[in-house]
């Protein structure tokens, strides 16, 4: 048995300019951190299962992976050539679509793992390379790089895409005071809608050429961002990520609704520096940045608000920083 | 006399004032990210270098959680020292060759979500790098404790902690790293402080 995780990741600043439409004509850059919530797949071999079982929230068992209707594992066995004797399970921590790149950091533990069951290495670069390709090449999904990065290095990181398709990976050391009161400063809820991330950022992708400007300022400014938590200065983060969400939401006419203003606008009433939809946009989660003396108040008052629009499975996530990336946990397979 | 005495200890100064600090924020980085899997940090090197990895590994299994040895915190480090036995290491030495000493003993322990750390004056012993160059093949992160130019250990390592001196200025080297393997132990002990109180 071999069982593998890779992260989750909150980004703050730049999501949209990892979108080869955008970094093919301006280096993209996001900032972002792991945290400690996981995808989790396990891979087993058992003696009496001549063909492929895989189990998620269905069982199936088939003969080839061609007949396989999980998409990404399906992808992941026909790259590898793996055709049989192999049974998968999958665990998350979370939803999909609650915006914290669940399916990527999936996808990068999948890969990890199957190459382990192959008995290869595959170290971070490739790894996140073959798990972004896996995703925007073979399955054509809309979506940009910067989820498989964040789910294979771990820690708190700037990426920078670049237009010849490397990317750069740059590290940002934060001591444990800093980080643990900066996590202090975060609130994150899941409002309990759940959205696909390819529509948003189907309509996103189609508008790169009109958005140019605005991507570019929204790429550059997570080098002010990195400034000012290095600085420790929480409430400017706060306003950074304010003016980040109201420039986000002119690229696409669905990033958010009338529930999510809603929900946004009672936050910063109640005295969020600022915050945002986490991940492409129209449901998910949303992240707030705020003095801790108020962030009570805020649970209390959202509550309501989640309350009054019926949102059933709205609550909050407690989270914490991670420097751990996919990592394989348990390899039995000696 | 005194002349002497100051000589030595500015080369000392001068070297900690060029700690590479990125590197060591790198390597305190890898650290965390081992504890957060449960992993295993192997830590060797040859004569001096040896008596620094032995000296860490108490330290940071023990004295790290402070005086009560940490009973509240339900998960610590497991820090090795390669050969943990010198039986091992004289085994290897006389049935192998000395080149053999750590990959030989590694090679039993190793698994995905370990760590190395390599101490090499030099950054060129043969069997330093033999059993950097097998964590490599195993994509393990390695921390780098290198002297001199760096040698080939500085090249391969992910957290390149070199401290740059003349050759064969062992003794400078091997003061810094002391400090530097100290560093990292003294972070984490105010980080677990520091949680103990926050609860």
């Amino acid at each position: 048995m071999i069982i593998v995780r890779a992260p989750m990741r909150i980004s703050f600043v730049g999501g949209g300019t990892d979108l080869a439409s955008f970094y093919r004509h301006y280096p993209g850059r996001v900032i972002s951190t792991a945290i400690n919530k996981y995808s989790y797949v396990s891979i087993n071999q058992p003696p009496l299962i001549k063909k492929i079982s895989v189990r998620y929230a269905i069982s199936e068992l088939v003969d080839h992976p061609n007949e396989l209707k999980h998409n990404r594992i399906r992808a992941a066995l026909l790259n590898l050539g793996i055709e049989s004797r192999i049974d998968i399970g999958c665990f998350s921590d979370l939803p999909v679509k609650s915006g914290l790149g669940s399916s990527s950091s999936f996808t990068a533990a999948l890969i990890k793992g199957l190459y382990a069951y192959i008995d290869k290495k595959i170290d971070k670069q490739e790894l996140a390379e073959a798990a972004a390709k896996l995703e925007i090449e073979h399955l054509k999904e809309p979506i940009g790089k910067q989820d498989h990065y964040a789910a294979v290095f771990g820690g708190f990181n700037i990426f920078q895409f670049n237009p010849d398709e490397s990317v750069d990976v740059m590290p940002i050391h934060l001591d444990f005071k800093k980080r643990l009161s900066f996590e202090n400063h975060l609130l994150i809820f899941f409002t309990g809608i759940t959205r696909s991330a390819s529509d948003i950022l189907t309509e996103q992708k189609s508008k790169t050429g009109q958005n140019i400007e605005v991507m570019k300022k929204m790429s550059d400014s997570v080098f002010d961002f990195r400034d000012k938590l290095v600085a420790g200065d929480f409430k400017t983060l706060g306003e950074i990520l304010r003016e980040g969400w109201s420039r986000k939401k002119t690229l696409a006419s669905n990033l958010s609704n009338p529930i999510i203003d809603d929900i946004y606008n009672e936050g910063i009433k109640c005295g969020a520096w600022g915050g945002k939809i986490l991940g492409a946009g129209g449901g998910g989660c949303i992240l707030f940045i705020a003095p801790t003396e108020k962030k009570n108040t805020i649970r209390e008052s959202l509550k309501s608000i989640a309350k009054k629009h019926n949102l059933l499975d709205f609550n909050e996530i407690p989270i914490s920083f991670v420097q751990t990336g996919a990592e394989i946990l348990m390899n039995s397979n000696y | 006399m005194e002349n002497y005495i100051k000589n030595f200890s500015d080369e000392v100064v001068s070297a900690l004032k060029d700690l590479p600090v990125e590197e060591i924020a790198k390597a305190i980085d890898i650290i965390q990210a081992t504890y957060e899997r449960d992993g295993r940090i192997y830590i060797f090197g040859n004569g001096g270098s040896l008596a620094l990895a032995t000296h860490w590994v108490s330290d940071f299994n023990k004295t790290v959680f402070g005086r009560d040895a940490g009973d509240q915190h339900s998960k610590k480090f497991q820090a090795i020292r390669l050969p943990s036995t010198e039986s091992e290491l004289t085994a290897w030495a006389n049935d192998i060759g000395y080149d053999m000493v750590f990959a030989g003993p590694l090679k039993n322990y190793i698994q995905d979500s370990d760590t190395i750390i390599a101490i090499s004056s030099s950054g060129n012993s043969i069997n330093i790098i033999k059993a950097v160059e097998l964590a490599k093949s195993y994509k393990l992160p390695v921390i780098g404790l290198s002297g001199f130019d760096g040698g080939k250990l500085n090249k391969l390592a992910d957290a390149k902690i070199l401290i740059k001196t003349k050759k064969e200025e062992y003794g400078i080297v091997e003061s810094v790293h002391g400090a530097v393997l100290h560093l990292i132990t003294q972070y984490f002990k105010d980080y677990f402080e520091y949680l103990s109180k926050l609860k």
